[in-house]
């Protein structure tokens, strides 16, 4: 019966009924789409924010008496491809490797690195591209990065205090390479000599030595737990950590991988994005929260103007003998139903408009999540019963002797 | 031992005093008129034995249950349980089909059974209306429909506010002799109300009520 009630109910008011669903699914849509954004955009964001550099370095550990006497320590460079071997290796977006040295002849520091090197991974097929180039995006050349190990960068700073110009020669490490490029850097790289990883090694005899690993990883913004010593931790504790990819973790397992490191994060770089990404979700969280209001108020308007033409019918079913429940069961179904149906269409324009937002600020679709369609018609069920709050409130306040006898 | 029992019983909205201290029993199987001018406090009166208003002061005692002591879902379920309603006008709900109007009641009261409501439909002689919705009935289908709903659930106690009101003399011949046909099979009591002299000679005994009291209780002669 109460199935045919419902059924007449919806075929007798289409027009009421099509309003509220187009309600529900428009809020629906846009409470499922920003929830898209919002699963998706901390790594997309996070990506995109890669581009500032490195958010974490590794560098040897210095103990004991070499910490006080001031020698050098170096990491080796064979350990570099073991960064894409961590539990967040598909996180790990560059690695650069940084050899520093000073030249006492020229008085200024050489730095070599890899521009662009395509390293071999365990198991996978598709090498990783990584080097300064993908770690320090910003880095501009005029001229060509050194092709062979005769040819050397200067930074814009010394190039001008030294006076030199592309396709000078200058004696960098006992040896006179051509000068292939500048580099504008924006930063103390403008002041060195750089040059490939290998002629560095080469010219100071350090070869498979490096003085430190410039990181670049996607990260998930630090709360309060990400702050908390991991030496404090309970075993629990210590593997959720370990398994969330706040930039404390990641850098832990850098350091495991590492022979004889210590990685840290960058914390102005690292405490930036989270600042930035916990703001964008807190706006994604009200934005949600408005238009699933918004929902709810348009299903609201419309339930209690569907009410008001019902109200014969309400106060009928009351003079008939139906209690609360029997009244709020009839009225709570309609809009159990309605959200349904506004949840599934809901979800549907939220794959369109999610599709579509990707595209317009990230460039590429948001990553559809299956769990999408349950937290849709969950949602578009909520707004649902919020809206039928009032007018269900209103339905039982229905006085059915002053109705039934004509009166409102 | 009465069915009904009225004791001292006054309502008051906010500027008005639609009953006076009204005393009246009606016994089991009566079929009692309550006729009076317009204002007079008889639909008042109706509505609280039905429980559908409660009153300011007085005791109303329906089959030995005070109702004025129900809470609002126990006095729907006495109503549901006890009572049937017929209205002026039909109060049908106008997307269910006469069947479907009748197993509404049905519904509130326990389980539909289609089988049942067509029974009480064929009854009142609307055995050919039964897929018919209320706009394609005629008024006094409609109230005839309106009774059917009221007694599927084989009340005690009906009550009817006037429920011949829209209808011509013709039709409410027809639907007085169909109420009068029922009462004598079922025996449930019947309080009618109004202020249509016609309408009380089919009753047993007709109270006459005036600002709010009751100011003549008298058998009606055959």
């Amino acid at each position: 019966m109460l199935f045919n009630i419902l059924k007449r109910s919806f075929l007798n008011q289409k027009r009421a009924m099509a309003v509220m669903i187009v309600s529900v699914a428009v809020g629906t849509a846009i409470a499922a789409s920003l929830l898209a954004l919002s699963f998706d955009i901390s790594s997309k964001v996070s990506r995109e924010l890669r581009s500032f550099g490195a958010n974490i370095v590794v560098q040897p550990r210095i103990t004991g008496l070499a910490g006080v006497s001031g020698q050098k320590r170096y990491l080796r460079e064979a350990d570099i491809p073991k960064a894409k071997t961590i539990f967040w290796r598909h996180n790990i977006l560059g690695v650069a490797p940084l050899l520093v040295v000073r030249d006492e002849k020229q008085n200024a520091q050489v730095l070599g690195t890899w521009y662009l090197r395509t390293i071999a991974l365990p198991g996978e097929k598709k090498g990783f591209d990584t080097g300064a180039s993908t770690v320090m995006p910003w880095w501009s050349i005029e001229g060509k990065w050194p092709a062979g190990d005769s040819e050397i960068l200067a930074g814009i700073g010394i190039a001008e205090k030294k006076n030199l110009k592309i396709g000078d020669r200058v004696a960098v490490g006992g040896r006179q390479l051509r000068i292939s490029g500048v580099l504008n850097a924006g930063g103390r790289e403008d002041d060195m000599f750089v040059g490939e990883l290998a002629t560095v090694q080469l010219l100071y005899g350090l070869p498979g030595r490096i003085s430190q690993v410039a990181v670049s990883a996607l990260t998930t913004p630090m709360d309060d737990f990400a702050y908390k010593d991991p030496a404090t931790m309970s075993r629990k504790e210590y593997e959720k950590w370990y398994c969330t990819g706040y930039v404390t973790s990641i850098a832990k397992q850098l350091e495991e991988v590492f022979a004889g490191s210590v990685a840290r994060p960058i914390w102005p770089v690292a405490e930036a994005e989270g600042n930035v990404l916990s703001r964008l979700e807190l706006l994604i969280i009200l934005l949600t929260a408005v238009s699933l209001l918004a929902a709810a108020l348009g299903i609201s308007t419309t339930m209690i103007m569907s009410l008001l033409k019902r109200t014969e019918e309400v106060a009928l079913m009351k003079g008939l003998g139906a209690n609360t429940l029997q009244t709020v069961t009839v009225f709570l179904s309609e809009a159990l139903l309605i959200g349904l149906a506004g949840g599934a269409v809901g979800y549907l324009l939220s794959l369109g408009i999610s599709s579509y937002l990707g595209y317009q600020v990230f460039g590429t679709a948001l990553e559809q999540k299956g769990m999408l369609l349950p937290i849709s018609i969950g949602v578009s069920e909520v707004i649902s019963v919020l809206g039928a709050y009032l007018p269900i409130r209103r339905a039982l306040r229905i006085k059915p002797a002053i109705v039934l006898k004509g009166g409102q | 031992m009465s069915f009904i029992t009225i004791e001292k019983v006054s309502k008051e909205y906010a500027t008005t005093r639609a009953l006076n201290g009204v005393d009246c029993t009606i016994g089991s199987g009566e079929w009692v008129n309550i006729m009076g001018p317009s204002g007079s406090g008889k639909s008042t009166l109706l509505n609280i034995l039905g429980g559908l208003d409660r009153p300011t002061e007085g005791i109303v005692t329906i089959n030995s249950t005070d109702i004025n002591r129900l809470s609002e879902d126990e006095l729907a379920r006495f109503r549901r349980e006890t009572i049937g309603f017929v209205f002026q006008q039909s109060h049908l709900i106008p997307y269910l089909d006469a069947t479907e109007n009748v197993m509404l009641a049905q519904y509130f009261h326990s389980i539909p059974d289609r089988g049942e409501a067509e029974e009480a439909l064929k009854r009142v002689g609307l055995g050919h209306r039964l897929r018919h919705r209320p706009a394609e009935l005629s008024g006094g289908e409609q109230q005839r429909v309106g009774i059917a709903r009221a007694l599927i659930n084989n009340p005690n106690l009906l009550l009817a506010d006037e429920p011949t009101g829209n209808l011509d003399r013709s039709n409410t011949r027809n639907i007085l002799e169909l109420l009068k046909e029922l009462h004598a099979q079922e025996k449930f009591t019947v309080v009618v109300v109004t202020h249509d002299p016609f309408v009380s000679q089919w009753a047993r005994r007709v109270i006459s009520m005036e600002d709010g009291r009751i100011i003549r209780d008298e058998p009606v002669r055959s």
